[in-house]
């Protein structure tokens, strides 16, 4: 396990897995207006592009993506995590994005093994 | 001669002191000879260790001294404080972080593994009782999300086998007339790891609680 901390980065980097989740919710519903019949087929998108990308990054993690998408009504949402995992290793990293019709939050986490 | 490299390698002073002054640290070296029967001091310990081979925990001290015999000369400061309390805990170098060998363990033991029917169940538990008459407040409600998820993780690691990293997520809202879906992907062992999730709803708000547990190698 310590040969690969002295190669590549193997550290959960924020940033990198945030532009990764910007990008997959863009192509994904970009400039789509809420529709109820559709939304399965988007949340499904965007975790499932996220996940294929994050796991390009070929790092020793394993994944978790969860995707909320909610229509504007004017209702409140929270969302609150916790995590029980090595802090040295371990990351996550949460997108919330919004139109006219829809918020989505999108968190990966991903936990070295 | 081994002496003298421990003394340079780290967990020094409290070693001379303990061949000049017998007294301060004697009681460490007490602890230790009770468990081998054997009086306190240096060369007959380190004798009632090579000798000693049947009980567990001093056989594998006598591999960590053999160990330390072979590499005499390297600089493992974190073994030799291991040799001067009997419990391994690094005592006079309380800055330093025990290092962890790797285990070799790439599955959990049999019937060890992540219970999701039993995780989800503790979760539509905890989520009736937690909320069972809660309204929903804008104030408030961020709060209320936070303590829940970490109640859900320290009631869901008792239930849990070692070895296993959990993730709680837990999703509140007020209950209007909008629609909501939550979906979630991951890319883990499936032998191994799971999810549960469990779904409360009230006239005034909503919940979804999911935990996930991987197995960690």
């Amino acid at each position: 396990m310590d040969e690969f901390q002295s190669g590549e980065e193997t550290s959960f980097v924020v940033e990198e897995v945030s532009n990764i989740m910007k990008e997959a919710i863009e192509s994904a519903i970009g400039g789509n207006a809420y529709q109820h019949s559709k939304v399965n087929q988007w949340t499904t998108s965007v975790v499932e592009q996220t996940l294929s990308q994050l796991t390009k990054l070929g790092k020793p993690f394993k994944y978790i993506v969860t995707c909320v998408i909610m229509q504007k009504n004017g209702a409140g949402l929270h969302t609150a995590s916790s995590c029980f995992w090595d802090n040295t290793s371990d990351g996550n990293c949460t997108v919330r994005w919004e139109n006219k019709t829809m918020y989505c939050i999108v968190s990966a986490f991903g936990l070295a093994i | 001669i081994p002496r003298a490299t421990r003394l340079r390698a780290g967990s020094l002073s409290t070693h001379r002191r303990s061949h000049s002054v017998d007294n301060p640290p004697r009681p460490l070296m007490r602890l230790k000879s009770i468990e081998e029967g054997k009086p306190p001091s240096l060369h007959s310990r380190r004798s009632s260790v090579m000798s000693i081979t049947n009980a567990p925990f001093t056989s594998r001290r006598n591999s960590v001294s053999m160990a330390m015999g072979g590499r005499r000369l390297s600089i493992g400061p974190w073994m030799h404080s291991g040799r001067v309390s009997f419990s391994g805990l690094p005592l006079f170098q309380p800055i330093r972080e025990t290092q962890y060998e790797n285990t070799y363990k790439t599955r959990p033991d049999e019937g060890c593994k992540f219970n999701a029917c039993r995780a989800q169940q503790a979760l539509e538990s905890t989520l009736t009782s937690y909320l069972g008459d809660a309204k929903y407040n804008p104030v408030t409600s961020g709060q209320l999300a936070q303590s829940l998820s970490e109640l859900i993780r320290s009631r869901l690691k008792d239930l849990t086998p070692p070895r296993y990293k959990l993730v709680c997520n837990v999703f509140l809202g007020q209950q209007g007339q909008q629609s909501l879906q939550v979906a979630s992907r991951c890319l883990w062992d499936p032998e191994n790891d799971s999810v549960a999730s469990a779904t409360f709803v009230n006239a005034s708000l909503f919940a979804v609680a999911t935990v996930h547990g991987l197995y960690f190698e």
